[in-house]
């Protein structure tokens, strides 16, 4: 990376960008930091694919999360259960 | 003594109330906790148990949550304790040491993305339907990396939620969390390579218009006090 880095006029380099990359993309760095970051994708050539790359694969995480099979069939179980406990509610929906 | 005209009828008391209120605000979360479980077992049979005994938990403790409060992440840590009990119980447990440098791992799979793009490969989560691939590669990470995973990417919660279920301090969720994404990646790069993909030719792939990437949600206020000290890398 450090031999790319004179060409990205901004505040931090790329190894310092790209170490960040995670923590920038999960909203993790403060304020300052993700700015810093901000600006230099701004100016990078080389930094934003491996950001829209990551960004995908987080995507696609997240994308993934689905309702798993047969939870109404769990439901009543767990209704069963907890009646047994003296759980009085619980309609069958 | 009263005479009821309606002997099916039973007037409200403090326990019906009690239980109108965990039917509405926790038992309406079981998909989400199955969901959870199933990413701890990876086995829909010891994953339903896990449910079984995480709302017969709430449900005994249910006194001890304060409205207001995240039930997910109440709910969640439940879980993971109910889990944690039983892998105990069973020795089934794995342990797995963590990642000792996150941000080693955040490079690893910025050099392993650079590799693919000069191999053509980059472009999978554009071209190829990853859903099995990623249940696959998921259900084969240890299981701290594929709890952080979970919790983080699929549930969606900040790294501090995620470490106060999990019971560990921030960094080590941000470190299981970075290692679980970089085995990931390399794991759905190798499904791509299986499944014969690759752009034919690289070199004339076309330079995608610049935009502009944000983060996927707010990022934090500046940083006064006291400074984190997992991020490193100033």
């Amino acid at each position: 990376m450090t031999d790319h880095d004179t060409l990205t006029p901004a505040t931090i380099d790329c190894e310092t960008a790209v170490r960040r990359l995670w923590d920038y993309l999960d909203a993790e760095l403060d304020a300052v930091r993700s700015a810093e970051v901000a600006a230099h994708l701004e100016t990078c050539l080389l930094c934003p694919p491996h950001y829209t790359f990551a960004r995908q694969m987080l995507d696609a995480l997240e994308a993934s999360r689905r309702e798993p099979d047969g939870i109404a069939s769990l439901r009543l179980r767990v209704i069963a259960a907890l009646h047994a406990s003296g759980f009085r509610g619980g309609s069958a929906r | 003594m009263t005479d009821r005209t309606d002997s099916t009828a039973e007037p409200p008391t403090p326990d019906t109330d009690r239980d109108a209120v965990f039917e509405r605000d926790v038992l309406a979360a079981l998909p989400a906790v199955a969901r959870f479980a199933r990413s701890l077992t990876r086995d829909a049979a010891a994953a339903d148990d896990l449910v079984q005994d995480t709302f017969l938990l709430a449900y005994r403790f249910h006194h001890t949550f304060h409205a207001g409060e995240d039930v997910l992440r109440w709910l969640f840590t439940i879980c993971r304790r109910a889990w944690m009990r039983d892998s105990m119980r069973n020795q089934r447990m794995v342990t797995t040491e963590d990642g000792t440098d996150a941000e080693l791992d955040t490079l690893a799979a910025v050099y392993g993305h650079a590799a693919a793009k000069r191999a053509g490969e980059d472009a999978l989560f554009e071209r190829l339907d990853l859903a099995p691939a990623i249940e696959t590669a998921l259900g084969e990470l240890p299981a701290p990396f594929r709890v952080a995973v979970g919790l983080v990417d699929v549930e969606g919660f900040s790294y501090d939620d995620a470490a106060a279920m999990e019971g560990v301090p921030v960094g080590t969720i941000r470190s299981r969390l970075f290692r679980g994404r970089r085995l990931l990646q390399e794991r759905l790069l190798d499904f791509a390579r299986d499944a014969g993909y690759s752009t034919a030719h690289p070199a004339l792939t076309p330079i995608a218009p610049r935009t502009t990437i944000t983060p996927r949600r707010q990022p934090r206020r500046a940083a006064t006090g006291t400074p984190r000290t997992d991020q490193t890398d100033d």
